[in-house]
């Protein structure tokens, strides 16, 4: 057992943070909560640059060839600045093409991806807003060379720019997790409608209409009817990422309250000096630094090629609701001033509950966890 | 970052399960809770016992300098504290061992040291922590049982409380004023004692359940070699902050809570109510995975305390939330698993009672860690001080 970071780790998080700070200040993340975008293509182009989309894609790919810890010390710093754009999105897809790609598939989507000219993005709710399988009921038709789409998905995130998406469709009636298939669809192809949904996060969640949408075969990704556990990997893997941002997140919540109470003076005292405010703060680090290393668990298994099934729930269940927490006193903590739209704490605090459905909420992972602990 | 234990350590892992596994079916019945070792006679014997046969394997010295008869690290530690923790095994006196012990090692003289760890690695000696006084708890540095110097002697006199198993151990180590007129934190010493010196008086106090774990102790002109010290005369206080920084990962308790939260799983899939097992009933399996979730953040963090201290780094911070963080989920346990149980969540170990009694014995005893060894508020302040950088109380 080991818990320091590597040095190289330590190398990127530095470069990360250095990076982000002048390179995504708040007034850069406010701005695009506003764009239709929601990303900054030069940005996009710098970090491309740094390799962060093809941090984990190996070096016969073009890739960094980095390990999936790796990639939660970056996201972490995401999160601790606040990164908006398609990273998590096109990071976590891509798992998909790596695990169940075809060598054609790799050779053609990694690269890109890695050089940053490929955004991608996974297509899996729709109305129930349900993460099981019998939530998938957009249908894929065999045609010719063809696959026909048809239906609608929800809450995709960042689909108003991606360039392609991993949608998981049903190709065989029912709601059993056997008959799901992966598509890589062209979100250029006729027949695509993507409106933005407004959210929270102004974080470009879309509906996309897929009316009768042709998708050569060649794009199925994995075997057909048996794309089911390549999406529970993407959710697992997911999960974890979306749960190191929000640590990141955490970080910078409780660096600011501890910052502005130092300097915050009523009573003739920084109101930091009081003890009612000291064991809240206190707490929230508690729940940070408890959280943390739960997180790293899990990325540490999924490092090591050992899917972290249950610690992913756990980690995920877990975080959702302390970051959820920890924003919240933040803003408390900090009184009037940070019910102000143009202070930051508000930015990390609408992005709790962004984090907390991405992946899957609060009670689908523990159920999860009740299953993976034993419960019948 | 590498959460893994090396074959080295998997395999001692493998044997102090296996050991706990074999000492726990001579578990006495009514061993329910951990003070139990300290309540009940059975359990006081059962646990000298286990002591005894964890010191012919060398495992109560694990850490320690070879000279002393130690061996293993740090982190062997650790997982034989889990062992015992998952069995629900005594055997480990938290006195002796895991403060005493490391304290003695880091700032005694080495008479000292030759004189009281073997007795301690072979299990023969029990101790106690003489700490606490009625007007001196959290804010321990002022208290007033003085220990004045005569010729080499220091006569003691004044009264400590909360003493656990203060009625059952061999030896006592507390800390005493011996300087009345002295600068606060720097006119207390850090003394051991017999605890059959004539003068000692030791009353058991019963706690909420009505059972005694702890005693309190009154001094009156007890007489203590001036030998018996560690630190210097009038520096205790250094001591008593040495003592505190010690491996405090809380592992043994956390596996305790794996075991219960297995047991309670159990529970909900064989107990049916209203028609169909409780494991079904969404909410109970939203709330007992909620309680699952916490106990992997406070083992994952227990891990990162295990894995600085055996560097030698300090986890002051750490150590502060950990503390606060496990010992509350004991007492979140009990009230969810009690819940669960429903009438059955309040009975005594008797055959009404769901696993042996053990839901409603936490609900009761679950104050104990969060009291002891600092409150969970004066961890708070750890935290908010040291950690935070925030102003402190005067």
């Amino acid at each position: 057992m080991d818990l320091r970071f590597t040095e190289a780790q330590d190398i990127l998080r530095k470069m990360a943070r250095d990076f982000l700070t002048t390179e995504c200040p708040k007034t850069l993340v406010r701005e695009l909560e506003k764009s239709d975008k929601g990303y900054s293509p030069e940005l996009w182009k710098k970090m491309a640059e740094l390799g962060w989309m093809g941090l984990v894609i190996p070096e016969s790919h073009e890739g960094m060839g980095y390990s999936f810890q790796d990639l939660t010390v970056l996201l972490e710093e995401a999160g601790r600045n606040i990164l908006p754009g398609p990273l998590i999105p096109t990071v976590v897809s891509s798992f998909s093409i790596l695990e169940a790609g075809t060598d054609e598939q790799k050779k053609e989507f990694l690269p890109k991806i890695a050089s940053g000219n490929l955004i991608l993005t996974l297509a899996l709710l729709e109305a129930e807003g349900s993460f099981e399988p019998s939530g998938v009921s957009l249908k894929a038709t065999p045609k010719g060379d063809d696959f026909i789409l048809h239906g609608t998905k929800l809450f995709v995130e960042m689909a108003n720019i991606a360039d392609y998406m991993v949608c998981v469709t049903r190709t065989k009636e029912g709601t059993d997790k056997k008959g799901i298939t992966l598509f890589l669809v062209d979100a250029k192809s006729s027949g695509i409608q993507c409106e933005v949904i407004p959210t929270i996060a102004s974080d470009k969640l879309c509906e996309v209409r897929f009316e009768d949408v042709a998708v050569p075969k060649k794009n199925m990704l994995g075997k057909l009817d048996e794309g089911w556990p390549t999406v529970e990997m993407m959710l697992r893997k997911g999960a974890i990422a979306k749960s190191a941002e929000s640590v990141g997140a955490m970080q910078t919540c409780i660096e600011m309250t501890v910052a502005y109470s130092k300097e915050r003076v009523q009573y003739e005292r920084p109101i930091g000096a009081f003890q009612a405010l000291q064991h809240l703060m206190a707490n929230m680090w508690i729940s940070m630094q408890t959280g943390r290393y739960l997180v790293y668990q899990a990325a540490s298994m999924e490092s090591e090629g050992q899917p972290a099934d249950k610690e992913a729930s756990l980690a995920k269940a877990y975080i959702n609701e302390v970051y959820k927490d920890v924003a919240q006193w933040a803003i408390r903590l900090h009184g009037g001033i940070a019910t102000s739209y143009d202070h930051d704490i508000p930015l990390y605090y609408r992005r709790s509950k962004a984090a907390d459905t991405a992946f899957g909420g609060t009670d689908y992972h523990r159920e999860l966890v009740a299953q993976r602990i034993g419960l019948s | 970052m590498d959460f893994k234990l090396t074959p080295e350590e998997e395999l001692h892992r493998k044997e102090y399960f296996a050991f706990c596994k074999e000492l726990e079916k001579k578990r006495p019945a009514s061993f329910v809770g951990m003070e139990a070792v300290f309540e009940v006679d059975e359990c006081w014997e059962f646990h000298l016992h286990c002591a005894k046969e964890f010191a012919k394997k060398g495992w109560l010295a694990l850490s320690w300098p070879a000279e002393y008869g130690g061996s293993g690290t740090m982190m062997d530690k650790v997982l034989f504290a889990e062992a015992r923790g998952y069995h629900g095994i005594p055997g480990v006196d938290i006195f002796g061992i895991q403060m005493l012990a490391p304290t003695i090692l880091q700032a005694a003289s080495d008479e000292i040291k030759r004189e009281f760890l073997p007795p301690i690695a072979r299990g023969e000696v029990m101790w106690c922590e003489l700490w606490s006084e009625p007007n001196a708890g959290s804010d321990l540095a002022t208290l007033s049982t003085t220990a004045i110097k005569k010729g080499d002697e220091y006569i003691i006199n004044g009264q400590k409380t909360w003493n656990t198993a203060a009625h059952r151990a061999d030896w006592g180590f507390g800390v005493f004023k011996t300087d009345p007129a002295g600068r606060k934190h720097h006119n207390i010493t850090f003394l051991l004692m017999d605890m059959k010196t004539p003068g000692i008086t030791v009353r058991p106090i019963p706690y909420i359940d009505g059972d005694a774990p702890f005693a309190e102790v009154y001094f009156d002109d007890v007489h203590v070699p001036a030998k018996n010290i560690v630190g210097q005369e009038n520096e205790g206080w250094a001591v008593v902050n040495l003592l505190a920084g010690f491996e405090r990962s809380g592992m043994g308790e956390i596996m305790g809570m794996y075991r219960e939260l297995e047991e309670l799983v159990e529970f909900c899939n064989k107990t049916k109510r209203n028609g169909k097992p409780l494991s079904q009933d969404p909410l109970v399996r939203n709330r007992v995975a909620e309680l699952a979730c916490d106990l992997e953040a406070a083992k994952a963090i227990a891990y990162r305390i295990a894995d600085l201290q055996n560097r030698n780094e300090m986890a002051l911070m750490d150590a502060a939330a950990a503390k606060v963080f496990y010992s509350e989920l004991g007492e979140r346990f009990a009230f969810v698993a009690t819940d669960i149980a429903g009438p059955y969540g309040q009975v005594k170990a008797s055959r009404w009672a769901p696993v042996r009694g053990e839901w409603e014995k936490k609900f009761q005893e679950c104050f104990v860690t969060i009291i002891s060894m600092g409150t969970n508020e004066i961890q708070r302040n750890i935290i908010a001080w040291y950690g935070l950088g925030l102003p402190r109380m005067k």
